[in-house]
């Protein structure tokens, strides 16, 4: 606590200092900025129907947040979750249902439906884009909370940029030097040239990252360190063929490699274990936009995305076995986009073809290729009604090869109710297609009594077999929904709008809800003869979420901005809830003796904060300096089961509510010099069990020099 | 006005003093250790070791493969000895419960897993089956969600299903009620967070509590 008043005291100590100070620039997005994700076409910000934030390069920059995570955990109503990675929480839904865009072109390489964020350095990029609610209507599957569009630099002024960041700190201590023999350092180096060749404008980028992460085994206490090394290299070429055509064409490639050394306490039995997982990620993005006359365009966008993902362990206690993990990811996407303009109407008519192919050790032969083609056309109508109206309605058709087709239409609206007021609408509905594990995986536990978790698919086809040769003592009722595994289903409604209370203080608000349909889950099948489980996935669980979300940013003076969100979140298992009215769940007393569950003290699913909020108070001035203080809030969420009914209540297991702050300064000299230093975790808040990725207090230096 | 709230204070300090005594009584037992207790209709048997961790092996953790044999009637372990004999109701090793019956024992045994509380279960209901033992299935259900316990294989936690109850007929076809508070020492589940040598070498401590009627009727 005696930190937290220091710093705040250290904060307002330094505004008042140069609060005299003037400026024009603004850390805000204005109404005229344009955004392109939220319906595929380049729109204004004023003029989107949907629930649009912008997080820009100056946002960025001012929190000196490296990679994806480190930004968007600053976003109210973003919540990072961990596990498989650092994975993004939006509008309360896993991190399997938001969309990761590259310029509009999918990522892939999700472990267990998570995309780590890690991934994906943020260092030269030039805006990201974040639609929430049910976007399935333009992007297809995944698109169920929302989508994240990374938009790298894309303009043609000439300069070569030079950064390089070191950062320090020792969770154990609290305090390091930074070049103290047993410091936690994490180091960026960055480069970027944008240069011309002929009509062409050409962009080269590379990034290098390193971090002496803090990471804590699951289910022990151990703490270890990973030395991650993550490398992305970028070149993207925009080039005009003629004033009809342009060409666009991008190669990103990103390399992880992720030293793992550690003690592994299996069951009691301790090993060490050694080794590394590395990441190969390769996108290549060709985009030919062609403008027949003022009123058609039409573009052609050929996408190849290429993810392996390896990780290698060998064992201190078994010399001549490893463990290896393979799995990689290949698609392909060709997609055809016209846009119709009509004196008030815009019309966007598409159409595309996507090969999705994954090659696993976690299936049944690293060999055998799983694929799944999907066919899909997509339609939207923007409809300017008046000055004050805009309708838009689309829907999209996705064709899938191995598993149900999933429809997707969605309606939004945009109305200026006064000089002040915008409301904005939508419904639509969201899905997420059955991923390839939920398919094809192929895994038995040997250690664990040989239960297997099996893929839909591979379910049925090894259930038969065994059946046939008298393997099996028991079929599950649950081994008949196998055969038809669907897309999960969402139907998302968003309302909410913007209030300009005055010129300088804007409050948008936006209250949703998302209720899930057939939500897959694991269930036990059939039972071999000697016991051990059958597991796979079936379309089982009914959802919802539901929440409000403010964010108020207000110009206190010229120089100081102070902007604060907040979102409250709500979420259930219907079949949960349910039971619980009907009084069938029951839960114990202090004492262990049971007694049947009250609905309040139903908490909802896992991993869910009720309130998130921040603060965020910056000090800019007209000579480029900025001083600002972001202060994060998460309230308590629940991780697990204590008392044996099988849902969350307020007897089970959580994590505490935690406050976070970081800290940045910095000075720009001659629009070519950036001076920055910061300070993430100023409390070096930590918590070992729930929040093991979270690092202590971290100190960063950086410099950066653009050459134009 | 002033004398009763004299009274009050006075009835107050009482009540406070009483509670205090409790107190002092109770810390005397360990919480980790054996005890049983009989309260009125309802005994509670806390931390009763039942085949608990000895090492661990290849195939993970194991016990000395004894079952801990227990009597309703007597409220009382009954030695190993006398497992052949209908001196015992129920024998627990691990998250096998077995009853004096079938394969089990020579006694009158039988046993089902009711769905409801303790508390709420009054009489045993007229269309009970009671089930008997016959390995490798018995009475009480083994199998995570089956029976009286979920196991997460992850977290490594075993845990009593709430509002389980084991109605028992006992070797001598008397009636009891029980359920089952906790399978770890204390009477309290490791967090997940939890080192996994606790997990493992606090389990396989039962804690349950009791009703048994002596007059062969099936009311509690």
């Amino acid at each position: 606590m005696k930190h937290i008043s220091q710093t705040i005291f250290l904060l307002f100590f330094s505004l008042s200092l140069f609060a005299q100070e003037d400026t024009t620039s603004t850390l805000f997005s204005s109404m005229d900025e344009v955004v392109v994700t939220a319906s595929k076409t380049v729109t204004k910000l004023g003029n989107v129907t949907s629930p649009i934030s912008i997080i820009t390069k100056k946002n960025i920059q001012q929190a000196g947040s490296l990679r994806l995570k480190d930004i968007l955990q600053e976003q109210a109503g973003m919540s990072i979750t961990n596990g498989f990675g650092a994975g993004i929480q939006m509008q309360g839904l896993n991190p399997d249902y938001t969309l990761i865009l590259l310029n509009g072109a999918p990522l892939v390489g999700r472990t267990a439906g998570v995309l780590d964020l890690n991934r994906i350095g943020i260092t030269n990029i030039k805006k990201i884009e974040i639609v929430k609610g049910p976007s399935s209507s333009l992007y297809g599957s995944e698109a169920m909370a929302g989508v994240i569009n990374i938009i790298t630099e894309n303009n043609s002024d000439k300069k070569i940029q030079l950064g390089a960041r070191y950062g320090f700190g020792n969770p154990n201590l609290g305090w390091s030097s930074p070049l103290a023999k047993d410091v936690f350092k994490n180091t960026d180096l960055n480069f970027l040239c944008i240069t011309t060749f002929k009509k062409a404008t050409i962009n080269l980028s590379s990034n290098a990252f390193y971090v002496d992460a803090i990471s804590f085994r699951p289910y022990s206490s151990e703490r270890i360190t990973q030395p991650i090394w993550r490398f992305t290299n970028q070149l993207s070429i925009f080039a005009p063929v003629n004033d009809k055509n342009n060409f666009t064409f991008l190669v990103r490639n990103g390399y992880d490699q992720i030293k793992q050394n550690f003690a592994v306490n299996n069951n009691g039995a301790v090993s060490t274990s050694f080794g590394k997982e590395t990441n190969n990620d390769l996108n290549i993005n060709s985009i030919l936009t062609h403008v027949l006359n003022e009123k058609i365009k039409s573009s052609l966008n050929v996408y190849a995305t290429f993810y392996k993902g390896f990780q290698k362990l060998n064992f201190s206690n078994k010399p001549d076995s490893s463990y290896i993990d393979e799995f990689k990811q290949h698609l392909y996407r060709a997609e055809n986009q016209n846009d119709f303009k009509f004196k008030n109407m815009l019309l966007t008519i598409g159409a595309g073809y996507i090969i999705d192919q994954a090659y696993s050790t976690r299936y049944d032969n690293v060999e055998s290729k799983k694929q799944n083609q999907i066919l899909y056309a997509f339609a939207q109508h923007e409809w300017t009604l008046s000055k004050k109206l805009i309708f838009t309605t689309g829907v999209r058709y996705d064709h899938n090869k191995i598993f149900a087709a999933a429809f997707s239409p969605k309606f939004s609206f945009r109305y200026i109710a006064s000089k002040a007021i915008t409301i904005k609408g939508s419904i639509g509905r969201g899905f997420k297609a059955p991923d390839f594990r939920q398919l094809y995986l192929n895994f038995t536990n040997n250690a664990a009594g040989g239960y297997s978790v099996l893929g839909c698919i591979d379910a049925i086809k090894i259930i038969q077999q065994m059946q046939t040769i008298g393997q099996l003592s028991e079929i599950k009722d649950d081994y008949n929904k196998l055969s038809s595994l669907k897309p999960e289903f969402s139907t998302g409604i968003n309302l909410g709008g913007t209030v300009f209370l005055n010129k300088n203080l804007q409050l948008d608000f936006n209250g949703f809800r998302n209720d899930i349909e057939g939500l897959i889950d694991v269930r036990q099948v059939a039972t071999k003869l000697n016991g051990a489980q059958i597991f796979s996935y079936i379309n089982i669980k009914n959802a919802y979420t539901q929440g409000l979300e403010f964010d108020l940013k207000w110009k206190a003076t010229k120089t100081i901005s102070i902007s604060t969100g907040y979102q409250f979140l709500e979420t259930a298992d219907k079949d949960d809830l349910a039971n619980i009215k009907a009084g069938k769940v029951y839960t114990r007393n202090v004492d262990g003796t049971s007694r049947i569950l009250l609905n309040k003290e139903y908490i909802g699913l896992a991993n869910r904060s009720k309130h998130m909020g921040n603060v965020k108070i910056t000090y800019e001035n007209k000579n480029g300096f900025f001083i600002n203080t972001r202060l994060l809030y998460k309230s308590q969420w629940y991780v697990g089961d204590r008392d044996g009914n099988g849902l969350l209540n307020k007897n089970d297991e959580s994590g505490d509510g935690y406050f976070l702050i970081n800290f940045a300064a910095g000075k720009t000299f001659n629009k070519k010099l950036i001076l920055n230093i910061g300070m993430d975790n100023v409390t070096n808040y930590q918590d070992m069990n729930y929040l093991p990725n979270l690092s202590g207090r971290m100190i960063y230096l950086s410099i950066n020099y653009t050459l134009k | 006005m002033k004398k009763s709230t004299i009274g009050i204070l006075a009835m107050a300090a009482l009540i406070f003093n009483a509670c205090k005594n409790d107190e002092v009584k109770n810390v005397v037992v360990n919480p980790n250790d054996y005890n049983v207790a009989v309260s009125g209709k309802i005994v509670t048997v806390k931390n009763m070791a039942a085949d608990t961790i000895v090492g661990v092996g290849a195939m993970g953790p194991y016990g000395a493969g004894k079952y801990t044999f227990f009597s309703l009637g007597t409220n009382s372990k009954i030695a190993s000895t006398d497992s052949a004999t209908s001196n015992w109701d129920l024998a627990f090793a691990g998250s096998t419960i077995r009853i004096n019956g079938g394969t089990s024992g020579p006694g009158n045994g039988g046993a089902f897993v009711y769905t409801g509380t303790f508390d709420a279960l009054t009489a045993i209901p007229v269309d009970s089956t009671f089930k008997i033992d016959q390995a490798p299935a018995y009475a009480i259900t083994k199998g995570s969600g089956k029976g009286w316990y979920n196991y997460d294989g992850p977290t490594n936690l075993l845990t009593a299903i709430p509002g389980r109850v084991l109605v028992i007929r006992t070797a001598s076809g008397k009636f009891a009620k029980v359920e089952i508070l906790n399978y770890y020492k204390g009477n309290t589940t490791p967090l997940s967070t939890a080192s996994d040598s606790i997990k493992i070498y606090d389990s396989r401590y039962y804690s349950f509590r009791y009703t048994y009627q002596a007059d062969g009727t099936t009311t509690f």
